[in-house]
């Protein structure tokens, strides 16, 4: 049940707020603002819906008092994140289907249509590659630390909206925050999106560089998991995440 | 006797305070071991080691003959834990539960499986309930189920019985009692209850400050303690009873002006009886206390007696 309202329902209001939102804007100042405002929305829920899935699903396995019961199984570290990885990727493709679906017959926003198949497919895998990257450095927080820091499992991920440009292009920004910006993979996500709105080619070399970070931070982030899984194993805290 | 789990010098660390201080031993094919001591004493630290969800700081651990955790996957597909501590995931069934369970430990025909532990531990109908609705007795028969599912040559139980009714706590211990003959399983058990101990163990290691402290049969145990209690009713004077036991020097009160209570070397209780009798009062009822695991605790926790410390002709028979 809670997983059925955060996951699924807290995505369809977004989606159905923001459809009203966008309607109400494109009457002010234009269609393409309610599309950069509306993709922004539609794509953002790939990164929290994946990235959820993963730290809240171990999460659940600390509040039941069941993690220890999964690791002193022949189950591998390595294979219990991968499992949470495709979990996060099967409900961040059913959210992402299921709210694209409201956009298209609600709100009458064609995501197929404007960004084509291609461009859809290469948006998803980085922006999923970067929600597993963010799922896997909070899982190591919540290892290492236990549920004293649970709510980064929700709330953290949503320090890269502004900073990744998610609703507004990069360009609003102040110029010290843009440069910043794209040290993130997203960021080239959403401008390759709304640029894609007016031309729907694939721009490989900014797919490219999204990807290439996306690999260095997932590393970075599994090199991370890692150490705090260690750290947490030695000084007892990992024993002690279940009370 | 082939050994499953051989424990030598096992240190853990957390920062300076030393949780678990070079313990050594092992646990025999088919025999339960004990693990006994005050809170704080490691035995929880002990089991996370032997686990592995707790790294160790010195020491070695091997299991089946093979060093743990290098053999990590190898080893944890044969052994099982359970613990009142430790639950399963609330929010699915108990049988998906055990369907998880049975995938990661790679179990030939889990469905069937499943079935068999749940008429064993008489929970057949809650197969479909969700764990978190089930009471702490239902639980705890899950956690065991559980911990049966990979048929394991070891199973490490961490104070299973603990917050359970006395009549479902004897129904688990015979379970355990009935399962390790019938499977020839070795277990290391904790708990704080000193009757199921002396009921199930074969042995046991008693831990203090990180140490072992006393090591032997549940028996050979409260045999170190020489002395007990003898509670005598009696009809006569008092005073004839003070005056006797006053001049052969013994420890005893008065509870009221007929019951009187005398600690003793055990040998002496009869004749101490004997010659009381002849005082001149006359014995109506008696009741000797023999000392019980229970003491042996209370005597290490309390003051870590070292004449409970083992003795190199009874560690050399163990």
């Amino acid at each position: 049940m809670e997983v059925s309202m955060d996951v699924f329902f807290f995505s369809m209001m977004n989606v159905t707020v923001f459809g009203y939102v966008s309607l109400f804007l494109s009457n002010i100042i234009g269609t393409s603002a309610r599309h950069y405002i509306f993709l922004g929305v539609l794509l953002w829920e790939i990164i929290r819906v994946a990235q959820y899935s993963m730290s809240v699903g171990a999460l659940w396995n600390i509040w039941s008092r069941n993690l220890s019961n999964m690791f002193i199984t022949p189950l591998s570290i390595f294979e219990y994140l991968f499992t949470h990885m495709l979990s996060g990727a099967v409900k961040a493709f059913v959210v992402f289907a299921g709210v694209s679906f409201i956009a298209s017959v609600v709100f009458d926003f064609h995501i197929v249509t404007l960004l084509g198949w291609t461009n859809l497919v290469v948006f998803f895998l980085n922006l999923l590659i970067f929600a597993w990257t963010t799922g896997i450095a909070i899982l190591g927080l919540i290892f290492r630390f236990g549920n004293r820091i649970q709510a980064f499992a929700w709330a953290l991920v949503a320090l890269f909206q502004p900073l990744t440009a998610t609703l507004f292009p990069v360009s609003v920004l102040p110029p010290t925050l843009q440069r910043f910006t794209f040290l993130f993979p997203p960021t080239y996500v959403f401008e390759a999106a709304r640029a894609a709105l007016s031309d729907s080619s694939v721009n490989w070399n900014v797919t490219l560089v999204a990807f290439s970070l996306n690999l260095f931070y997932f590393f970075l982030a599994l090199w991370f998991f890692a150490a705090m899984y260690r750290i947490s194993r030695t000084n007892g805290q990992f024993a002690r995440n279940e009370g | 006797m082939s050994t499953v789990l051989e424990v030598k010098n096992l240190l853990k660390n957390f920062g300076s305070f030393r949780a678990v201080d070079g313990i050594s031993f092992s646990v025999p094919k088919g025999k339960v071991v004990g693990l006994l001591g005050p809170n704080g004493a490691g035995k929880t630290t002990t089991i996370h080691m032997l686990l592995g969800i707790t790294t160790h700081s010195g020491g070695t651990i091997q299991c089946f003959g093979k060093p743990f955790p290098k053999e990590r996957e190898h080893i944890l597909g044969r052994i099982n834990f359970a613990s009142a501590f430790n639950h399963l995931q609330g929010r699915i069934s108990v049988w998906e539960n055990l369907l998880v369970f049975a995938g990661l430990y790679g179990v030939d025909k889990p469905r069937k499986k499943i079935m068999e532990l749940a008429d064993i531990f008489e929970f057949r109908p809650l197969l479909k309930e969700r764990f978190w609705n089930l009471s702490a007795g239902e639980k705890t028969r899950v956690i065991l189920a559980k911990a049966l599912l990979n048929d394991p040559e070891l199973i490490l139980m961490d104070e299973p019985t603990a917050s359970l009714d006395p009549d479902i706590a004897d129904k688990t211990l015979s379970l355990i009692e009935r399962l390790r003959v019938q499977k020839k399983m070795s277990i290391l058990f904790t708990s704080h209850r000193m009757d199921e101990v002396t009921r199930i163990c074969d042995s046991v290691i008693f831990l203090d400050h990180g140490k072992i402290v006393a090591e032997d049969t549940p028996l050979g145990l409260t045999k170190r303690i020489t002395t007990a209690t003898l509670s005598l009713t009696f009809d006569g004077k008092k005073a004839s009873v003070d005056e006797f036991l006053t001049a052969r020097d013994l420890s005893f009160s008065f509870s009221g002006p007929s019951i009187v209570r005398i600690t003793a070397e055990e040998h002496r209780i009869p004749e101490l009886i004997f010659s009381i009798s002849k005082t001149g009062v006359w014995i109506t009822d008696m009741d000797i206390k023999k000392p019980t695991l229970e003491d042996v605790f209370l005597q290490i926790a309390r003051s870590g007696n070292p004449s409970l410390s083992p003795e190199p002709s009874q560690r050399a028979r163990n």
